[in-house]
């Protein structure tokens, strides 16, 4: 027993301590970054509103697709950001993510809509074809295609290492 | 140059504060009436440099003094002097060292109250000490708020952010952070009882009033911080199981188990081995706190600006104080002795459980806010941990706990009663809580188990208090009057959440103006919107006369204000607060025809929810005010 006690003492915080460690000396400072090039899939899907079907030709040219949800507490930290990168007439297209559609539409209207085109993707199957596990998370699109993909809250920072060296490169916008 | 006297003192008060560790820790003789007087007045010493080092901090605060570049990036000249001051604890380097002027303060308060003559007290000033030294070199070295801007200073400061500037957030923080630092008292003498190592030292005794002061700031500190977010954020709700309101939840529950256990040690020498380990982990949470929200390793509103050189130090450090706790504990483990078995169905038994139950709410609360970083780290994505997950483990564990309290208030302290699960008061309690409960269940028409067995265990709860007060009156029966208030708090806050959760609702609504629209029982008149100039922010204000049901009428006026120098927009929310419930209003955008979108919220019993909370931090004064009165 008091041994049993002993290890649980020493292993539990020693755990802890070694996890913690190797999470901030981890290199990759932008562990949510991936850069793996692929198409988008097909889908079709209904708009908040509820009113027109949109899919995959539907949306052209250069555009960021933002996955976000009301019950997601980091989207209403991001959303400032986004309504800032939408002001400055950068196309961002929302992805409504396992959401209830009056949750969703009354999130908007408290916060504000910076999405020029919003899909509701209730049971999450565009979702799952991009690989989304959680939101918000944000896709960068050059012509269909997938070139920058981010897992977690987009701001100043994020958007200058992980999304503004393509945009570049690729004069998106 | 006046800055550099207050960085030079605190320097002086770090070698000081080393010099107290060595005396009392390293050097044998540290309990010769010689060495223990020169520790005490060492460490005032020390205190006195470091509270005068942060007194002329305040002070150049208040003076404009934009040479400090802290000051300069936090603060502003339009601000009044009580935002000046609480500018201070706005970002990192300055909450960090008001957090370690705290700590000190806290060995101060010790060093004059307890005698010399008391065994522990030299080793435990010594710990302290180590602490604060601890502590201060990483201010000095990685978060230095001396730093100045030379030669020439700018103008004008940067402004604090406008979300802080609110009274109850220039009080939140260093109410919550006497609560956090308050724990160094009894981990100090914990650790300084396994030093010595004689079983026969009742360090439990000695730490109890200081324990519950602490636990008071805690409690009180969360409850404030909640508040805040509801009103001042605008998230309308009072709890978001956001990382750092879970850091701080994670030591409330490890203090509140701890006090529980202090109690068995002091009256009975029981629960020894639980009492010593819950002080370490109570103070190794609050400084796991203090590590989550400075090393910038999770997103939250709260986190301050990431920096991994701190994140390191601070992961270093508290690790080191963690090992020598858990070494100390584990080579003194066979010492530790309890004088007798627990008797079953005893006091003792019921708070033994009451320590398991704690243990697994925090070891819940730990990996909810841990297992997305975990994942992160082993699978390269990212998750969040929300509501669902916390309510799913913490509804079954309180609702059962409850239960476990309702059973305890019939046991005696050492003594095994005959357990009889059918007596007159028990019988009485869930006879008036059923009723209860169906009756809610049929009146509101909810088939919610989770929220009806959280009003069932509420009601137990309060009702077998109800009968036992009843009983004390008419029997001149003693009651102990802090537990008593103290758990029917807890009634109380189990019953208000669940009421808020139950009746609470919202609706963003399009109005234009002059026009009126119905939400629930309300009738929302929008009378009129204009534009407002103050000296720091323009506004947006509008004005909605709101009539209830039972036709009394008054006006709401949420805003939208724009900060001129951080250009910063933040939402003013209006609430309407009666006894029931609150009707909170918020303005959003203006849509295309005119019209604009309102967010309207009715939240029930809200206010009831920091009041039992509150209620619950005074059952901590007076239990700590009349122990001083005994003395």
């Amino acid at each position: 027993m008091n041994l049993l006690l002993r290890l649980v003492v020493f292993i539990v915080p020693t755990t802890f301590i070694l996890l913690f460690f190797f999470i901030l000396t981890n290199e990759d400072v932008y562990s949510g970054a991936d850069y793996n090039q692929f198409q988008i899939p097909e889908f079709e899907l209904k708009d908040l509103d509820d009113s027109m079907t949109v899919n995959k030709d539907s949306l052209n040219g250069n555009y960021v697709l933002n996955v976000w949800a009301s019950w997601c507490i980091t989207c209403i930290i991001e959303h400032p950001y986004l309504s800032n990168l939408s002001k400055n007439g950068i196309p961002v297209i929302g992805l409504n993510y396992k959401d209830e559609r009056e949750d969703a539409i009354i999130w908007l209207k408290k916060y504000g809509n910076p999405y020029q085109k919003i899909l509701h993707d209730y049971k999450g199957n565009l979702a799952l074809d991009l690989g989304v596990t959680g939101a918000p998370e944000t896709f960068l699109i050059n012509d269909g295609k997938v070139v920058a993909h981010y897992q977690g809250e987009v701001n100043d920072q994020i958007w200058n290492d992980v999304f503004l060296p393509i945009i570049e490169e690729r004069k998106m916008f | 140059m006046i800055i550099e006297i207050s960085h030079f003192l605190s320097i002086l008060a770090t070698g000081l504060f080393l010099l107290v560790g060595y005396f009392s820790i390293f050097v044998p003789s540290s309990n010769s009436s010689y060495t223990s007087n020169l520790i005490v007045r060492t460490y005032s010493h020390g205190f006195f440099f470091l509270l005068s080092s942060f007194l002329i901090y305040v002070w150049l605060a208040i003076t404009d003094n934009f040479s400090v570049q802290y000051i300069a990036n936090h603060s502003n000249t339009a601000l009044p002097i009580f935002y000046k001051i609480s500018s201070i604890w706005s970002a990192h380097e300055g909450s960090m060292f008001l957090w370690i002027v705290f700590l000190s303060l806290w060995g101060f308060l010790f060093n004059i109250r307890v005698k010399n003559s008391e065994v522990l007290k030299p080793k435990t000033m010594g710990v302290i000490s180590l602490i604060l030294v601890g502590f201060l070199i990483f201010l000095l070295a990685t978060s230095n708020p001396f730093v100045t801007i030379l030669p020439i200073p700018p103008l004008n400061g940067a402004d604090i952010n406008p979300v802080l500037q609110d009274p109850a957030l220039a009080i939140h923080p260093p109410t919550l952070y006497l609560g956090y630092v308050g724990f160094v008292i009894p981990f100090a003498c914990a650790i300084a009882f396994l030093i010595y190592g004689d079983s026969k030292i009742n360090w439990e005794a000695l730490v109890k009033t200081w324990s519950v002061s602490a636990w008071v700031f805690l409690t009180v500190g969360i409850t404030l911080g909640s508040w805040w977010a509801y009103y001042e954020l605008g998230w309308g709700g009072y709890w978001f199981w956001d990382p750092v309101e879970n850091v701080a939840l994670m030591p409330w529950l490890a203090a509140t188990a701890f006090i529980h256990s202090l109690g068995v040690s002091i009256k009975s020498s029981q629960l020894r081995i639980w009492t010593i380990l819950l002080s370490i982990l109570v103070f190794s949470l609050s400084l796991f706190g203090a590590f989550i929200v400075r090393s910038g390793i999770i997103d939250s509103v709260h986190a301050f600006a990431n920096d991994p050189d701190r994140g390191l130090y601070l992961l270093g450090f508290i690790g080191l104080i963690i090992f020598v706790s858990v070494f100390l504990f584990i080579s003194r483990l066979s010492i530790i002795k309890s004088l007798s078995r627990i008797k079953k169905f005893s006091k003792q038994s019921y708070i033994s459980i009451n320590n398991i139950f704690f243990g697994a709410l925090i070891f819940s609360v730990m990996l909810g806010v841990t297992y997305p970083l975990i994942y992160e780290f082993l699978f390269d994505q990212k998750i969040s941990v929300g509501a669902p997950f916390y309510n799913a483990i913490f509804i079954p564990i309180v609702f059962i706990a409850a239960v476990f309290l309702f059973f305890s208030v019939d046991s005696k302290w050492s003594r095994s009663i005959n357990f009889r699960p059918i007596s007159a008061p028990i019988f009485f309690s869930i006879l008036l809580s059923l009723t209860f409960t169906l009756f809610v269940m049929q009146y509101f028409e909810s088939q919610n188990i989770s929220i009806l067995a959280s009003i069932f265990a509420g009601s137990l709860i309060i009702s077998r208090y109800i009968y036992e007060i009843i009983n004390s009156i008419l029997n001149k029966k003693f009651i102990n009057p802090f537990s008593v208030l103290a758990h029917m708090s807890l009634g109380l806050l189990i019953i208000s959440i669940s009421f808020n959760s139950l009746l609470s609702s919202e609706r963003a609504l399009s109005i234009g103006i002059n026009s009126t629209e119905l939400y629930k029982d309300l009738k929302i008149s929008f009378k009129d919107i204009g534009m407002k100039k103050n000296s720091n922010y323009d506004s947006i204000q509008a004005t909605f006369i709101v009539e209830d049901q039972s036709g009394k009428t008054f006006n709401l006026k949420p805003e939208k204000r724009r900060y001129f120098t951080r250009g910063q927009i933040t939402t003013e929310t209006a609430i309407h607060a009666t006894v029931l419930r609150d009707i909170y209003i918020t303005i959003g955008d203006q849509l295309d025809d005119g019209n604009w979108i309102v967010n309207v919220q009715i939240n029930y019993l809200i206010r009831w929810i920091w009041l039992s909370a509150l209620l619950m931090g005074f059952a901590g004064i007076i239990l700590v005010v009349s122990n001083r009165v005994k003395t």
